[in-house]
């Protein structure tokens, strides 16, 4: 078992705040993620998850607070510091380099890993280990057959999947996935719920996700945001018979 | 052959004219188009690989016809060295200026290279005219002194602009494919998922700045040498606004088309300026109409009707 794993947590979050002007996206929001876990991180439209995930990920600024990644500060750090300190994310708006091809998109994700100063001196096709690492992913996620076509003609199944690809080349211990099932289809999910088990083994997941029936199979502990709030948190059986999101969430009388 | 190939044999004719027709012209024209494509080259790094349109290049570019000019004339340095004293010089203004420019993007990061660049023509004609000359600028800049060869000889000038425009390509051409380029032109396509996959965004837009830098300072050097003058006009904005229009006249992003695109500027600018006083706003006209027609000028016009005529061709 690695130092990390053995740590007691490998993210952690004190006292966040975001604001908008006047608007508080999230606030006093402070929890520990520990290695190794699913966290589904469940809430209606308009809760704060994504901003949360911004937060964690450098692309949020925080009014206040504070996250440790490693128990390392990275609250003042960009977001490809925080790549590199191992915190990887996909988003809910699909980004990828959809005019290049699947392949080059993953290679780039595998030199951004393998180079802090990107040489300028050699074809990038000479440099074999990163082209190593973008066939290694490419068959990891299924895609293996589409490496040479452009990613923008991946269907939106296909072009999720190539985004948790790239988020993986950075080996991240930490992975943020924002709603990696929304749109699309039914059989498409449960490949990519396949996906989402297989990228979780060993590493820490936080999954913002609206198909309640997913979110409380696969994770180990589910996060209820409400109003920018940590509302409950838990395992799935316990919030799912929490009064408190039974009402909120759920939309049941108390 | 492919449409890249075809691409290449046309600069390569355009370039090679001196060889066929040494009369005087030819030889002037082609000296002056290769001083602008090694220019439109290291631009279009910026602008067609990275996808930052900067106003501001004229900064650099006279900053180095400047440079060579008074360390040649007035500190008595040899060609070579000063040529090289103009690239590092127009390569440190373009890594100051990206200190201030890339902290926004788009139209704001446009405005503020333009205004940054404006400031230093501004200077240029007042508060360093002791070392500008002001508005009438240095006359009698010199060409190299090489191996007993005359350069002031344009067919012999030729030769050396051409052995550094052809480096100009190459280390262009490597910059391209290598994973610094690869990286730009990721930044180019999605930001966002660029630094979310680890790149430094900041960090290599000031890269490309600096190395497009030293390419327009070397360029500039060059041009003083060529017409034995260097004036303001260098640093004023239009010819910021020339090297924009050449480049997307060629075709941005591609690696001959700036070069086809100051090929025809130039070409355009000789005649019509020998046709009519108002040459600059037919030329304008020319520009905006070939924009509109083939966006992605001659390069891309080009390789649409190569892989028209050959069937199959297309990539």
């Amino acid at each position: 078992m690695s130092g990390a794993e053995q740590a007691k947590h490998v993210l952690r979050c004190e006292d966040i705040e975001v604001s908008y002007g006047a608007f508080k996206a999230v606030t006093n929001v402070s929890y520990e993620f520990k290695p190794g876990l699913l966290y589904g991180l469940i809430g209606p439209n308009g809760a704060g998850k994504t901003t949360l995930m911004n937060a964690l990920s450098g692309r949020a600024q925080l009014s206040n607070g504070r996250v440790f990644l490693n128990e390392q500060e990275i609250t003042k750090q960009p977001p490809h510091a925080r790549t590199w300190a191992g915190l990887g994310r996909s988003f809910q708006i699909t980004q990828i380099f959809s005019e290049m091809t699947v392949f080059e998109n993953l290679r780039l994700a595998a030199q951004a890993h393998h180079f802090r100063l990107q040489p300028f001196w050699r074809p990038v096709g000479k440099f074999r280990e990163i082209a190593n690492d973008a066939e290694r992913v490419l068959q990891e996620i299924g895609l293996e057959s589409f490496g040479h076509i452009s990613a923008g003609s991946l269907s939106h199944g296909d072009q999720r999947a190539l985004e948790i690809g790239l988020a993986l080349l950075s080996e991240p211990q930490v992975l943020l996935l924002d709603e990696p099932l929304a749109g699309v289809g039914h059989d498409v999910a449960e490949k990519a719920v396949e996906l989402i088990r297989r990228v979780s083994q060993g590493r820490t997941v936080l999954l913002i996700e609206h198909n309640m029936d997913v979110v409380m199979e696969i994770s180990d502990e589910i996060i209820v945001m409400l109003a920018g709030e940590i509302l409950a948190s838990g395992e799935a059986e316990t919030i799912k018979s929490d009064p408190r999101v039974r009402t909120a969430y759920l939309g049941e009388e108390e | 052959m492919n449409a890249q190939r075809l691409l290449a044999l046309l600069v390569a004719i355009i370039i090679s004219v001196p060889l066929l027709f040494p009369d005087g012209q030819s030889v002037s024209l082609v000296n002056a188009i290769l001083i602008w494509s090694i220019f439109a080259i290291g631009f279009d790094l910026v602008f067609g690989v990275a996808g930052m349109l900067s106003f501001g290049h004229a900064a650099f570019f006279g900053v180095g016809a400047y440079t060579l000019s008074l360390l040649t004339m007035r500190m008595g340095w040899d060609f070579i060295p000063s040529l090289g004293a103009a690239g590092v010089v127009g390569g440190a203004v373009a890594l100051l200026f990206s200190y201030f420019a890339i902290r926004v993007s788009g139209l704001f990061f446009a405005l503020l290279t333009l205004a940054l660049s404006q400031l230093i023509y501004i200077m240029a004609g007042t508060k360093l005219r002791m070392l500008t000359g002001g508005v009438d600028g240095i006359a009698g800049v010199p060409r190299p002194d090489l191996f007993g060869i005359d350069f002031y000889d344009d067919g012999n000038y030729y030769f050396f602009l051409l052995a550094l425009f052809i480096l100009a390509l190459l280390i262009s051409g490597l910059i391209r494919i290598s994973p610094l380029g690869q990286a730009l032109k990721a930044i180019k396509s999605n930001e966002v998922r660029a630094e979310q996959i680890g790149f430094n965004v900041q960090r290599l837009q000031r890269s490309v700045f600096t190395i497009s830098g030293i390419y327009a300072g070397i360029s500039g050097g060059l041009l003083a040498s060529l017409i034995f003058y260097v004036g303001p006009q260098m640093l004023h904005w239009s010819t910021s606004g020339d090297i924009v229009i050449m480049v997307l006249l060629g075709g941005m992003g591609t690696l001959f088309g700036p070069i086809l695109g100051v090929a025809i500027f130039e070409i355009m600018r000789e005649w019509l300026s020998t046709q009519t006083s108002h040459w600059y706003g037919i030329l304008g006209l020319v520009f905006i109409i070939c924009t509109i027609g083939m966006p992605k000028g001659i390069a891309g016009l080009v390789t649409q009707l190569w892989d028209r005529i050959t069937p199959g061709g297309k990539s």
